[in-house]
């Protein structure tokens, strides 16, 4: 049975990624699970300097999902690098940072210290977080802004450089060609759906932040359309996100087109849930016949598409 | 930190109004837990509501390897535990967090709940038996129904002091009053331990900078992991050699903090930074 799966001349070993934000820097989950039987893990994101993040309430619960404005608290790249990429980059698994900048700079700059620093395989670039006032969104809404901040990450770094674009966007596709054409290696798509939830009693936000952003099992038929569209918007490869918390819900991302996926809000569910889900992958192909993860990716019948059977409409 | 445990409901007890008495089997658990502590926990496998929910360890029994939550139904996370039957399971992570620190030889632990916050109390009073320890657990809510433990609290060497403040039962009025009666008494030395809603526990701290004592409380913000991962649960906490607070997780450095390192509501620095920056009233 082969569950391993390449994306951008990187190797893992399987094709459940741990999504950033929600794993921590990895290390919270030493004691609880084998790391290494990971496909990858994605850091939480990450600027040069540290960050305070949002005053609170920072997250609370929907219908089926999680609403939150963290606003990227985190210890900065170069205490990643120094402190904890040591502790974990003897973990066999595919080590990829979350990068995040208030200025195009700031973004080449945070790509700089990862492409020195021993033990990254590849970047991140998180043009999508709802939750910052400066940078995130600002850049991910916004192919020009788009393809400058790539572009820029890709002149400063050899390694796959992968940004994950934005959900709040009218188009999807196009988002997802600037960054191809500024030269990234996949996409990760997608990051969370902006919300807003209301204290009825108050008439005030529920979080201090006001908006937030909607993750969980609430956002997964968006999220696979819109991974869905991008995968055939563009060549390179794209990892879905959302909504994943079963080997049935990562296989709507398989078939929709994403060779891998990364998992979220399901990692606070259940802190147990790739191995579930990996267990589940191999019994699913196991019952369809198939030995190869791979055989799964881009399969889906589309009414009215060219399926993969090469007929106009499958039959 | 604990793997995930399936653990499964082995005694249930409504008592008064919104409230269970849950019991819970599982030896690390029972064997580990200490009062402070707590654990994430769903009841069953349902997909809603999606998060796991915080509830403070309450009492274990480790010969019989179970433990104790005290639940107060307020919504679907807790509704959901006081549903389950003897035989059922929940999902629990545990136990989590830093628990409250040992009181120092000769000194008396004063222990004040407000409402649901008595839960570490009653372990927190176990531990004293044990130890041989003193203590005083002072329970505080608006009228007696916000006490349904009172009952449940006895067979410790703890002596207890209610009060609540329609007066229905116990000293009339808000818990820190029977407290500072305490300690005006002439009680020997005492380091406080306080866990309850956020008002009580600032004042609490308040009381305890006001007579140079110790102060330990239990903060209860929404957690979404309890892991230290999510960064939902973080609270401003400022050390005396620092400049500025900084947020820290409940969930990992608490829920239990020096209430002297908390940045409360309305206050431009700790207590911490207060003392060491010399401008104490
Ligand atoms: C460390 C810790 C220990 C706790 N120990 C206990 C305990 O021993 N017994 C007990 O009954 N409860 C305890 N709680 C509170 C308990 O976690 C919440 O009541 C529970 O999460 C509510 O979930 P729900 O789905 O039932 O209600 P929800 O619908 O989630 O909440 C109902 C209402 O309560 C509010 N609320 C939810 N969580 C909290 C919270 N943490 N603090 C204040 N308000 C909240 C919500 O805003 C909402 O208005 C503890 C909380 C923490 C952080
Ligand atoms: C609490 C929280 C924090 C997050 N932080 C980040 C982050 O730092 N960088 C980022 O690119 N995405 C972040 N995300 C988005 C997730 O990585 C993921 O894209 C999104 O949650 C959708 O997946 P899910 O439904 O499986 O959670 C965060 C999500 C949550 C819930
Ligand atoms: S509850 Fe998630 S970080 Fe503390």
């Amino acid at each position: 049975m082969n569950l391993a799966v390449e994306i951008a001349g990187l190797r893992f070993k399987n094709p459940l990624i741990a999504a950033s934000g929600t794993f921590g820097y990895g290390v919270e989950y030493e004691d609880v699970l084998d790391l290494s039987r990971l496909g990858g893990i994605v850091s939480k994101g990450l600027y040069m300097e540290p960050r305070d993040g949002n005053p609170t309430p920072r997250i609370t619960e929907t219908p089926s999902g999680l609403l939150n404005a963290i606003g990227l608290q985190g210890i900065g790249i170069r205490a990643f690098v120094r402190d904890v990429l040591p502790r974990i980059a003897r973990y066999d698994t595919v080590h990829l940072v979350n990068i995040c900048g208030d200025t195009v700079e700031e973004y080449a700059e945070v790509a700089r210290v990862c492409d020195g620093a021993e033990g990254i395989a590849g970047i991140e670039v998180n043009i999508s977080c709802p939750n910052v006032k400066k940078g995130g969104l600002a850049f991910g809404g916004d192919p020009r802004m788009t393809h400058e901040v790539v572009a820029a990450v890709r002149k400063v770094t050899r390694r796959p450089v992968i940004p994950k674009l934005s959900p709040n966007v009218a188009d999807i596709a196009v988002l997802a060609r600037a960054a191809e054409e500024a030269g990234a290696d996949a996409l990760s798509c997608i990051n969370t759906l902006l919300g807003l939830a209301v204290d009825v009693e108050t008439r005030r936000p529920k979080l201090a932040f006001g908006t937030g952003g909607l993750s969980g099992p609430a956002i997964r038929p968006v999220a696979v359309r819109m991974a869905w569209q991008a995968a055939r918007a563009v060549k390179i490869p794209v990892i879905g996100i959302g909504g994943i918390s079963s080997a049935s819900d990562a296989l709507e991302f398989l078939i929709a087109g994403c060779p891998a996926v990364q998992i979220g809000t399901a990692n606070f569910v259940d802190p147990g849930v790739h191995e579930r889900i990996l267990a589940d992958l191999a019994t699913w192909l196991e019952q369809h016949g198939l030995d190869d993860i791979g055989a799964v990716v881009g399969t889906l019948e589309y009414p009215g598409l060219p399926g993969p059977c090469g007929t106009e409409v499958c039959p | 930190m604990p793997a995930n445990r399936i653990v499964p409901l082995v005694a249930r007890e409504g008592l008064r109004g919104p409230y269970w008495l849950l019991t819970f089997r599982h030896p690390e658990i029972a064997r580990d837990a200490r009062a402070g502590q707590f654990v994430m926990i769903k009841a069953g496998t349902s997909a809603e509501p999606p998060l796991r929910r915080p509830f403070s360890i309450m009492a274990t029994d480790p010969g019989a390897e179970t433990f104790t939550l005290f639940v107060k139904e307020v919504g679907p996370g807790s509704r959901a535990l006081g549903r389950l039957a003897p035989g059922e399971v929940a999902q629990c992570l545990g136990p989590l967090g830093r628990p409250f620190s040992t009181p120092p030889a000769g000194t008396e632990a004063l222990l004040v709940a407000g409402g649901y916050g008595v839960a570490p109390f009653r372990l927190f009073a176990e531990e004293l038996k044990r130890s041989g320890g003193r203590g005083r657990l002072f329970y505080g809510g608006r009228t007696s129904d916000d006490l349904p433990l009172l009952e449940h609290l006895g067979g410790t060497s703890t002596p207890l002091v209610p009060a609540t403040e329609d007066g229905s039962v116990g000293h009339h009025g808000q818990v820190t009053a029977p407290l500072e009666e305490w300690l005006d008494s002439g009680a020997g030395p005492a380091r406080l331990y306080a866990c309850g809603p956020e008002a009580m526990l600032h004042a609490v701290a308040r009381v305890a900078e006001a007579r140079g004592l110790a102060a330990e409380v239990s903060l209860d913000p929404w957690m979404g992991c309890g892991i230290g991962t999510c960064l939902g649960c973080v609270v401003k906490v400022q050390n005396t050699d620092e400049t500025r607070a900084s947020y820290r997780c409940a969930c990992t450095e608490g829920p239990v903090f020096d209430a002297a390192r908390v940045r409360w509501p309305g206050e431009e620095v700790s207590r911490a930074r207060r003392e060491r920056a010399g401008f104490m009233a």
